[in-house]
């Protein structure tokens, strides 16, 4: 065996190993949603019989969806983390793509670069931490809790230095200096010239905080549950505990919840997917 | 269209840095000015002083007669081409070029036409629902001088707008922006650290070196009677030859001597030389009036010296050769039969002889003129 046909085959195993690796995770992660998927079509006595058959015993049926549903309250929870989702999300968006450009653009202004890094510090503070203070502040002291709009801004506070540390590398290496200059002699004030030039110019990052945020608010389940004690505030992950009862569980209700659940999100990160690499990667390489 | 007035701007910045001192200038309506000079000359900072990018830290700008100094960019009707043309990457060429006016709430069919004319002029027409991504550098650039000139502004400021084309359309593009300022008979500010295209396009040149105002003057004036060694070797490429030459003089007459050559000088050279004599003195000749000296030594002084290194360059030959530990340079035509290793003649045409003193490195031609 020559040199070369030596290191082209250590490269094709490499690179078969590689796939190996790649497909085995890859199944590793597929395999609680295709449970979720197979299952959710089952009646709970199929489900607990044989969780791995296709189609159970009793064969297909849809009957999970409105009992779920109906005992989840599902279009006012969905309403709820609807509400609470595309709010904070928003919010976190505009605080921090406003913030950031404020802190890149003042740069030398040791004020700005003081609470940027104070952002990325609290970065590292784990929610555990700051749990139970902010429960007792806010419930005890301000007596705000079981609204909608405490947990939005809540969500909208922890979210804001990740994003704003997003979009901070964004201004910083993608947009030049020279475009908001040549929009200012084009007659734009600054505040339109964040908007008209700077703000779209985001939008990579902005699908990223996007997805990275709505899925964290969508799914939360520590800090709804913490806020919203109120049955008609509950959120979908608060919702599907009703399935879970002290001595039995109703599997396929879950299921069906669960599936309800991923849905919107999963849609949303289909529709925003093609910017995710994009966005990520902005910041991190200079172009 | 206007007149600008720059009188005793300086810039220093928080940390101290002196960049502009005391520039003072009268450009007027329809001029093409150039500001030229080397990296870090304060060339850009005075252009972005007069669009409002930086603050006047002293002195007056006015506009019309009208004083500029804390007036908002948007408000000194003022349009600027960018070195990177710093084009709206999320817009189409079309809402490139009618930005301005759309900030300017001019309506809709206004802004199109308006932009339409221009696409034609700038031949843009097939590219105005591009994005600029989609474009080539020169295409680009045409956008950005077409977002420039839809506004119809007071004063054009363009900053080293064909730096980032290649040769070839650099040429080009030198020639569009020539024949825009014929048509449209504008007030053009451009910075260039190209001093061909500061020849080729400006009405007057305002030279700088390290914040400082060198000289300001037509391109003409400048290439035959520059005020100091920096100027001199500025302008002109291939760049004037500097010999050290010591002030002698003989009888009546005056001469340099330059590397054990003795070149007696006219009247007017020997002149500008009183109270030079025995000082040593800095000698500045354009390598176009080094001339192939062989059969002229009854007409001309000539000197001799090794050729080098020759450079063909099609229609003219640059010849290399040292003269008193200096590199020098002449041009001549390509059929001179000159080659390296060859002993050169190089006849010098004394009336275009530049002088300078060594020390203040200023023309003692200067007073002349």
């Amino acid at each position: 065996m020559t040199q070369n046909e030596k290191a082209a085959a250590a490269k094709k195993r490499s690179h078969a190993i590689m796939i190996i690796v790649l497909v085995l995770l890859f199944i590793l992660f597929i395999i609680p949603f295709i449970l979720v998927v197979i299952n959710v079509f089952k009646t709970k006595g199929d489900i607990l019989s044989n969780p791995m058959a296709l189609i159970g015993a009793h064969g297909f049926t849809l009957q999970n969806f409105p009992e779920a549903m109906a005992k989840m309250n599902f279009f006012n929870v969905f309403k709820n983390s609807l509400i609470i989702t595309i709010l904070s999300t928003i919010l976190t968006i505009l605080v921090s793509a406003m913030a950031s450009f404020v802190i890149v653009r003042n740069g030398k202004w040791k004020f700005c670069s003081g609470i940027f890094a104070l952002m990325v510090a609290s970065m590292v503070i784990p929610f555990q931490v700051l749990m139970v203070p902010l429960v007792s502040v806010y419930g005890g002291i301000f007596g705000v809790l079981n609204h909608r709009i405490t947990l939005i801004l809540m969500h909208t506070g922890f979210s804001v230095s990740m994003a704003t540390f997003m979009f901070h590398g964004a201004i910083h290496t993608n947009i030049p200096l020279e475009l908001e200059e040549a929009a200012l002699i084009d007659g734009c004030s600054r505040w339109q010239t964040f908007w008209k030039v700077v703000f779209p110019l985001l939008k990579p990052t902005i699908a990223t905080v996007t997805i990275i945020d709505a899925m964290a608010f969508w799914n939360d389940y520590l800090l709804p549950s913490l806020v919203l004690t109120d049955k008609s505030l509950y959120t979908i992950p608060i919702a599907t505990q009703a399935f879970y009862g002290t001595y039995s569980t109703d599997i396929g209700l879950v299921m069906a919840a669960l599936l309800l659940a991923m849905l919107p999100i999963l849609i949303l990160y289909l529709f925003l997917q093609k910017y995710i690499v994009a966005g990520v990667t902005s910041g991190a390489v200079k172009g | 269209m206007a007149s600008l007035s720059l009188k005793h701007i300086e810039k220093i910045y928080e940390n101290g840095y002196h960049a502009v001192h005391d520039f003072n200038l009268e450009v007027e309506d329809k001029e093409f000015i150039i500001f030229v000079g080397p990296s870090g000359c304060g060339k850009s900072t005075t252009l972005r002083m007069i669009a409002g990018l930086e603050d006047i830290s002293e002195g007056e700008f006015l506009i019309d007669g009208v004083k500029m100094n804390d007036v908002e960019p948007k408000d000194r009707d003022i349009a600027m081409v960018f070195q990177s043309y710093a084009l709206y990457p999320h817009m189409t060429v079309r809402d490139n070029m009618g930005f301005a006016l759309k900030l300017r709430k001019v309506p809709q069919a206004e802004i199109d036409a308006k932009v339409d004319e221009v696409a034609k002029i700038l031949d843009l027409e097939k590219f105005l629902d591009r994005k600029p991504k989609a474009l080539s550098g020169g295409q680009r650039q045409r956008v950005a001088m077409g977002r420039a000139i839809v506004r119809q502004p007071k004063v054009f400021l363009m900053d080293e707008p064909l730096s980032n084309l290649d040769a070839k359309l650099r040429v080009q593009m030198r020639t569009e922006i020539a024949k825009l300022h014929e048509r449209l008979g504008t007030t053009i500010i451009y910075v260039t650290h190209d001093q061909t295209e500061a020849m080729t396009l400006g009405t007057r040149i305002v030279v700088m070196k390290d914040g400082l105002v060198q000289q300001i003057n037509s391109p003409e004036h400048l290439y035959n009677k520059p005020c100091n060694l920096f100027v001199a070797g500025f302008i002109g490429s291939p760049q004037m030859n500097f010999l050290d030459a010591v002030v002698e003089k003989k009888g009546n007459d005056t001469f340099l001597d330059i590397a054990g050559f003795p070149i007696k000088l006219p009247a007017d050279k020997a002149e500008a030389l009183k109270g030079y004599e025995g000082k040593t003195v800095i000698a500045g000749i354009r390598p176009e009036h080094l001339l192939d000296g062989r059969g002229k030594e009854k007409d001309f002084v000539t000197i001799k010296a090794p050729i080098e290194v020759r450079e063909l360059l099609g229609a003219e030959a640059y010849l290399y050769f040292t003269l008193g530990g200096k590199q020098c340079t002449a041009r001549v035509a390509s059929d001179v039969d000159l080659y390296v290793g060859m002993e050169g003649t190089m006849a010098l045409d004394l009336n275009k002889l530049q002088l300078f003193d060594k020390e203040t490195e200023q023309s003692l031609l200067w007073k002349e003129w």
